[in-house]
Parts: structure tokens; sequence; C-alpha cells
């Protein structure tokens, strides 16, 4: 065990003095800054509806024609703008008088042909996003109206759920912040770990340090149990890191410890399968390459089931479970045992 | 001629030997290998696609007293649902962590930012129930009765004054149109909320827009992550976001990604393993030995790009709007794998690099029918090519220059260091950085202007993206933050050959070369700015953000840069060079207090 420690405090030595770690964490307070700066963006792309949230100044509309759709688009969030008929529209449009054009389809929602709505937007412009989003209420409260007309025709009922009020504030982010951004944030140092085996291990193969690091009392189960265990235990350590700064900006993370724990296991899991493939490899390039290809499948595959790690990160950091789910971390520390014995044996063949 | 020819001869054999060497290091066994994980990696991305991704599963409770409303809320993967009496139904709610509680039809939820989501998605979920019901029905006219269509028409952004002189043109169209009213087209180019069509804006008026029947509707209806909408009712409507070019794009990145990582590898195994030297050596002059190497990797790209647009039948166009990617991926590899210490080293100063490219590369694109601000990216080409949309030559000089000049550059800094002194030491990042700006001082006339004026293409682009991450703010903050950042940027650019001069002790450390250099280096970047302005930016030079980036007056932007270059170069003169980026930050204090001066109308509104 002993032994082990010195490879341990070696290695973190080594880590701080080629700033390495720095790095990573600048790396990882990089993707987190992106990540909340382009909160908007990101989740915007997650759920597009998001951007209507924002106190946009009424957009405005040229409306063209007369009808029932009228009054529901004026009742939108909206300026209107009335034109006889479309070319005028047209050209008030292309003088920048107005950012959308919708023209009032002549068909009743009591009637029976498809009501077709004509809309225009500025190509590529965000004030025609602007533009959509408004429109959309609007537009929504006639499709239902309408639908709700015709669908009747046919016997149609709608599961229907009744509340005595609706929630005043929106949670736009909750998904995405739980969804993504803390799997994201917790499991990123795993993956920067899993390199980092690689490195550490093939750089003592293409140095040829190795050898000299067998004539020392030291075996070879020795320095990659040393090395090893310092690229896991610096995963939950940054995963602290991350989680307190989430915390710091206003979000509850729940069950920070097992989270933690998770990460713990996770990275023991990738850590340990970098080392088989370094070992295995024992060069580099070929090594990382074979990480990075591996790493895609997982990372695939843990957004393919329910109580994967990322689902469960996603749950505890919700409070949507509890210590309920150690069971799963069983099973995942098993896998990890299990590439343990893999790469313990490999190692002993050389 | 025949120099040349000896030249290319001997680049030509570095290539062969890259070659050879890459090759035999890629073992039969390691190619099984991963084929066999891609194989795996294809048959999860088809799971993924055929049932979505498991993002939030179960992470709200509901408990429900109806039983027949478990199957409709447990439509939804997040809900995990309960169901119990009404008694059992209220203590589980109020002591079991549940989120929203349903008794009879009757909705209770809690006053926390989870149950209101999960009131939120429990509205959504309800409404694709109902939706999903109503599409058995197999009556389009009494079940989803309203129709949108979209027409995206190219107008000129805002703050350029409203142009007339389009206006016959689409009279003419508007005719046109409405008499030949093509159908055909149609279904592909506007069902999809919001995706406009590819040629001249046509307008259609309502009587001849087609409705796609139901078949066509169901058709593709697996919900999936990356299915786009297939109906187009106003609930329907959403952002004109390219989701699905967005992910095919991605799938360019990764063959560019893992050549880059074979390409720094090598040459680090090179250096570890003093291989290299001998070469280093030989008559052979470094340039040869860098492009060299670099040809095989470039021309593996290049062939790995055409063949996967070739096999998802995209334009070949494609191939020329990845190549500056490409480009900027293996020059960064390259700068890298000879500036990192140990392979530690080079992973995290390449994951640093190719992080920030990813950003500067993908966020723009996400929005590519959004803003015309996401043309900055090359990959914004690749997903309009994907989107069958047309790309100007002038959108493509626009937005891939940076990224030839960028990447052309940091070529040429990195054959500068690629020397023994500094391939085979243990010199530290900052170290062989400076070394390269060392050289280009000692190799080229009128060092510090010409220097400021080659690293131009760098600060811009860093601004360009801070452009992109300044439209995430409120117009003002956004401005400010984009002024201040922006400035320190320059300015640091402005210096770092002074202070390599001073530090470096090239030239005696006086006030009279203090003076002198930071006159130079301030004209260079000054000359530089204007130049690029004439080439690239017109476009957006009339906004706000042009004007900071130097348009105006030219007396005014000369004295500036000339001013706040010679504050740092005299801050480090009597300061010592230790307090190099505090005199840095003295000089962008100045810097932005001018811009702010300049642009104080729209930040006061």
């Amino acid at each position: 065990m002993a032994n082990r420690k010195i490879i341990v405090k070696k290695e973190l030595k080594s880590l701080m003095f080629e700033k390495t770690l720095v790095l990573a964490i600048i790396v990882q307070l990089f993707i987190a800054s992106f990540s909340s700066l382009l909160v908007i963006g990101l989740a915007s792309f997650f759920d597009p509806s998001a951007l209507d949230r924002y106190n946009t100044p009424r957009s405005n509309v040229g409306i063209v024609g007369t009808g029932e759709l009228k009054q529901f688009i004026e009742k939108g969030h909206i300026r209107p703008f009335y034109y006889d008929n479309l070319s005028s529209a047209v050209t008030g449009f292309y003088n920048n008088e107005i950012d959308a054009i919708i023209v009032i389809p002549k068909e009743d929602a009591n009637g029976s042909g498809i009501i077709q709505i004509m809309t225009y937007l500025p190509k590529s412009d965000i004030k025609g996003t602007f533009a959509m989003l408004q429109l959309k209420k609007p537009l929504e409260n006639y499709e239902a109206y309408a639908q709700d007309l015709r669908s009747s025709r046919l016997g149609f009922e709608p599961v229907r759920l009744i509340v005595d009020r609706s929630p005043k504030k929106t949670s736009t982010y909750f998904e995405f912040i739980y969804g993504i951004l803390i799997p994201l944030l917790v499991f990123t140092p795993v993956f920067i770990s899993g390199g980092m085996i690689i490195d550490m291990l093939t750089e003592e193969y293409e140095r040829k340090t190795l050898d000299l690091l067998l004539v020392s009392p030291l075996s070879f189960s020795e320095i990659l149990d040393g090395k090893m265990i310092t690229a896991i235990i610096i995963v939950p350590a940054q995963g602290f890191l991350w989680l307190l700064l989430v915390t710091l900006n206003g979000v509850i993370v729940n069950n920070i410890g097992l989270l933690l724990l998770l990460s713990g296991i996770v990275a023991a899991i990738v850590v340990i399968l970098g080392a088989i493939i370094a070992v295995r490899f024992k060069k580099r390039m070929v090594s990382q390459y074979l990480y990075s290809l591996v790493l895609i499948m997982l990372f695939l595959v843990g957004y393919l089931f329910a109580n994967s790690p990322f689902n469960l990160a996603t749950r505890l950091s919700a409070g949507s479970v509890g210590a309920e789910v150690l069971v799963y971390f069983g099973v995942y520390a098993a896998v990890a045992l299990g590439l343990y014995v893999g790469v313990k044996r490999i190692g002993m063949r050389g | 001629m025949s120099i040349i020819n000896i030249m290319m001869r001997e680049l030509f054999t570095i290539s062969k030997w890259e070659l050879k060497r890459t090759r035999s290091t890629i073992s039969p066994k390691i190619r099984f290998f991963s084929i066999f994980i891609l194989i795996l990696i294809g048959t999860a991305s088809f799971f993924a696609v055929q049932s979505g991704l498991h993002i939030n599963d179960n992470i709200y409770k509901v408990v429900v007293t109806d039983g027949s409303l478990a199957g409709v809320i447990g439509s939804d993967s997040k809900f995990e649902v309960f169901v119990a009496d009404e008694e059992r139904a209220r203590y589980l709610f109020q002591h079991d962590n549940f989120d929203i509680l349903i008794i009879g039809k009757k909705i209770y939820y809690q006053n926390t930012e989870k149950s209101i989501s999960a009131f939120d998605s429990l509205d959504k979920a309800v409404k694709r129930y109902n939706e999903a019901s109503l599409m058995t029905y197999n009556d389009l006219n009494n079940t989803f009765p309203v129709w949108i269509t979209i027409d995206n028409l190219a107008r000129e952004q805002a703050f350029i004054s409203p142009s007339m002189n389009k206006l016959p043109e689409m009279e003419t169209s508007l005719e046109t149109q409405s008499s030949t009213g093509s159908q055909g087209d149609q279904i592909s180019s506007t069902q999809t909320a919001g995706i406009g069509d590819a040629g001249t804006p046509g307008i259609r008026t309502a009587d001849n827009a087609h409705v796609p029947s139901l078949e066509e509707i169901t058709g593709g209806n697996q919900i999936s992550a990356i299915s786009e909408q297939t109906l187009s009712t106003p609930s329907h409507l959403s952002p004109p976001i390219p989701f699905k070019s967005v992910v095919l794009s991605f799938l360019f990145i990764f063959p560019i990604y893992f050549i880059a990582q074979f390409f720094s590898s090598s040459i680090m195994e090179e250096r570890i393993k003093r291989k290299g030297e001998l070469l280093l050596v030989s008559p052979v002059s470094s340039t040869q030995i860098v492009l060299g190497k670099l040809l095989p990797y470039l021309l593996g790209s290049i062939a790995l790009v055409a063949l996967m647009t070739f096999r998802l039948g995209g334009s070949p166009w494609i191939i020329l709007a990845v190549l500056p990617i490409s480009l900027m991926y293996l020059s960064t590899s390259f700068l890298g794998a000879i500036i990192a210490r140990s392979f530690k080293e080079l992973s995290f100063v390449l994951i640093f690099l190719s992080v920030f490219l990813s950003g500067y590369i993908f966020f723009p694109a996400m929005f590519s029918n959004v803003h015309a601000i996401s043309i900055i990216s090359p990959m914004t080409l690749v997903v309009r090519l994907l989107e069958n949309e047309t790309v100007t030559l002038s959108d493509y000089l626009f937005s891939t220059i940076p990224f030839y000049l960028v990447s052309i550059l940091i070529f040429i800094f990195g054959i500068f260091i690629y020397r023994e002194e500094d391939l085979f030491t243990q010199k530290t990042i900052s170290g062989k950085l400076l070394d390269s700006i060392q050289e280009f001082i000692k190799r080229v006339r009128v060092p510090l202007f010409s220097l400021s004026i080659v690293l131009i293409p760098i600060a811009f682009s860093i601004q360009m993206m801070l452009i992109v991450l300044m439209f995430n703010f409120p117009i003002r903050i956004g401005i400010v933050f984009f002024i201040v950042v922006a400035a320190f940027i320059e300015e640091l650019v402005k210096s770092v050959g002074i202070y390599t001069v001073f530090s470096r002790k090239m030239s005696d450390a006086t006030t009279g070369n203090a003076l002198k250099f930071g006159i130079l280096s301030g004209l260079g970047f000054f000359a530089g700015e204007k130049l690029l302005l004439l080439v690239v930016i017109a476009s957006i030079s009339s906004s706000a953000f042009g004007s900071v980036m130097g348009a105006g007056l030219l007396i005014f932007p000369l004295l500036l840069h000339v001013t706040s270059t010679t504050v740092a170069s005299l801050g480090i003169r009597y300061s010592g060079s230790r307090y190099y980026f505090a005199c840095v930050i003295l000089a962008s204090v100045v810097h932005a207090a001018y811009n702010l001066y300049l642009v104080r109308s729209v930040i006061l509104g």
C-alpha cells in the first residue's frame, strides 16, 4: 500500500507541476461558463419556445384581409398594421415597416375545409423569430378553438385536466439544468481522467522509463494501481468544485454525496478501461484513438436507458430519487471490479 | 525551377515516410477493433434514433386517483406515475416528495421549481396524447383544421437603411408565381414549419398551397430525438433551428478530430523518442518537414469529408466549407504537439483548444436560420448547404478567411520553433510561444509593425466569438462587455512583441525605445485593421459593433492604437516585464474608455 501511495503522490505532484490539472480546470470552467453564458442559446436549442419568455418588444405584424382569426391575432403580444392586399403588405415589409405578414384565410372555423394560414417572415433574422413566437400564442388559441368546434363532430373527447390557478412563473431551464448541464459537469472530469491514465501509462512505455521504475522495489501492479487511483480520486474532487459553483449560482443540487460517489464509480470504470487500452496497445496514438471511440460509444449508450449514470445523475441532483438508487451503484461498482480483474490479468502478461 | 522540384521531392518523401509510419502503427488487430466499436456506435445511434434519448426519464413523480390517467401521463417517460386512493395520494403528495397530485381530473402542484416544471411537462404530455388520439381518426379537416405555411423572404437586416431597389423584383416574382403556382416542391420546402426554401422567395397564395395528406404526415411518425416536425399546425410552430442539419454537421467534425489527434500524436511521439533529431540536422528545411508531415493528414481529412459528403448526398461545396475547419484543427494540434512537455500536457492543450474551436464552430451554426451573425462560422455554410440553401462567394470569404489566415499563421509560428532547442527540451509553454515570437522579430524587417498586423486575424477571430457570446446578453450590457474584452485582446496582441523584445533583452529598455516600439506596434495594428475592414467586415461595419471594431474616423483610431500601446510599452519599461499583465490591463482601460465614449449614444439609449 505504501508503494502505491508513493506513486499517487508522484503523479499528483507532476499534475500540479505541469499545471495540467490547472489547464483541465480551465477547460471545464470554459465549458461551464459557455453553458451558463449560452444557457439561453442552448436551452432554446433544446426547447425553442423558451425564447418567447424574454420580454421582447411587440413585433410589427401586417395583417391582410378580414375574418375571425383577426380578433385572435389582435389579442396577441404584437402591434397590428392593416393592409388591403398582399402586395402593399410586401412593400411595407421591404420598407421595414413590418416584420411579418399574415394572410387571414377565407375558410371559417365552423366550415369543413382546411384553414390555410399564410405567413411571411424575414429570412435569417432574429426579428422574424420573435414575430413568429409572438404570433404562435394567438394562432394556437385559434387552433384550439377550431379544433374544439370540429372534433366534437367526430365525438372526440380530449383528456382534460383542471387546475385552480396556473403557476405564475415558468421553469424553462429546469430540465436543461438537471438533464444536461449537471450530468455534463459531473462526468466531464471522468472523460478527462480516462484520457489522462492513457497519457500517464503510454508516456512511461514510450520514454522507456517504466523499466527504470521496475528496477526499484515497485511492482508493475503497484505502479498501475497508483496511477489509476490518482486518475480516479481527482474526479469527485473536481465534481465537488462544479457542484459548488452551480450551487453558488442559485441552483439547488440534491444528494451531492451520492452524486460524487456515482462520479467516482463511473470514473473507476472509464479509467480502468483506459488503462486496459493503454497496457494492451502501449502507444499513445493508437490508445487515445481507441479510447475516444470507446468513449463515444459509452456516451451514446449512457443516454439509451433509464438508470444509466447520466439519468441517475439527473434524478439524484433534481431530488427525484435518493439512497434507493444505491442498487444501481452496486451494479456499476461490480462492472468496475470486473474490469479491474481484467486489467490486472493483462498487466501480468505484460 | 529545379530547386523547387528538389524541395517538393524531399517534401513528398517525408510525406511517404509519415504515411508508412502511421500505417505500420495501425495493425490489422487495431483496425478490426475500431471497426467493431464503430459498428457498436452505429447500433447505439440507431437505437437512439428509434427510441429517443432517455435524458429526463422518471424525473417527475406523479400520483393519480384515476387509474385511466396513469396511461395518459405514463406515455411520457419523464413521469413516474403511481395510482392510489385519495387519502393515500394526499399523504404521498405531502410527505413523499411527489411533484404532482391529481385527484379526479384536478391537478395540485407544489410551489417548487421542480413541481412547476412538472406541471409544464404534464400540460405538454396531455396535449401530445390528445393529438395522437386525434391522429387515429384519419380525418384531417376535422382533427387538425388549421395549417400554417411560412415563407421566409430574404431582406436586408434592419441596421442598414431600407433599400427600395428590391421592390420591382418582388412584384414580378409575385406575378409569375401566382400564374404558374408550382405545387410539387412545396411539401419539402414549406410543410416543416419555418424552414424556407432555397431559391428566390416565391409568394404563394393560400389557394394553391398544398395540404399534405395524413399518410404524408404519419409516414415518418416516429417520435425521436432528431426527427423534424411533421405537423405544421400553429402548436407545432417553432423557430427555424435546423436541428437535423446541425446534428449532421457534427458528423463532419469526428473524422477531422481523429486525424488531428493522429497528427499531434505522431509529432509528439517523435519528440519523446527523439526520432526526429536526425531529420533536423539533414539539409531538409523545417518547413519542408512540417509540410511533408502535414500533407498525408490534410489529404486524408479531405478524402474522408468527401466520402461523407458523398454518402450523405450533400453538395460537393461542403468539402470546400469544411477545409478551413480541418486546417484549423490540424494547425492547433501541430502547435499543441510542439509546445507540450508531456502527453498529459498535450491532451489538455488539445482539449482546451478543441473545446474553444468547437464552440466557435457550432454555436453560431445552431442559429444559422435565426441570425445573420451565424455566418462567422464555416459550419453555418455546411448547415446551409445541407439545407439546400445557397451560399454566396462573399459568405464563403467572410466566414473562412479568418480560419485560413489563423491556421496558416499558427503553422508559421510553429515552424519557427520546429528546431532542436525547442523540440527536445523541457521549456514551458509560454517560453516556447515567446521563442516563436522572438524568431519572428529576428527574421522580419520592421518586426513590431508587422507582428501587430500578422496577429490581427487571431484577435479578429476571438472578437467574432465575443460577438456571438454578446448576443446572449441584453444589448447594452453586451456592448460594454464586448468593448472591454475586445480592448484587452487588442492590447495583448499589440504589446506581446514589445514584451518579448524587453524580456528577452533584444534591445535596451530605454524610454526612447519604449516610445518607438509603442508607436510602431500601434501603427501596425491600425494599418492592418483598416486593411481588414476593407476586405471582410464591410457587411457589419455599419452596425454599432462595427464602429467599435474600428470603423469611423481615421485619425482618432490611429491616435488611440498608438497611445494605448505606448502606455503598455512604457509600463513594461518602467515596471519591468514581470508586471506585463498589469500594463496590458492599464492599456485596455485607456482603449476601452475611448471606445465606450464613441458608442455612448447606443449604451445610454
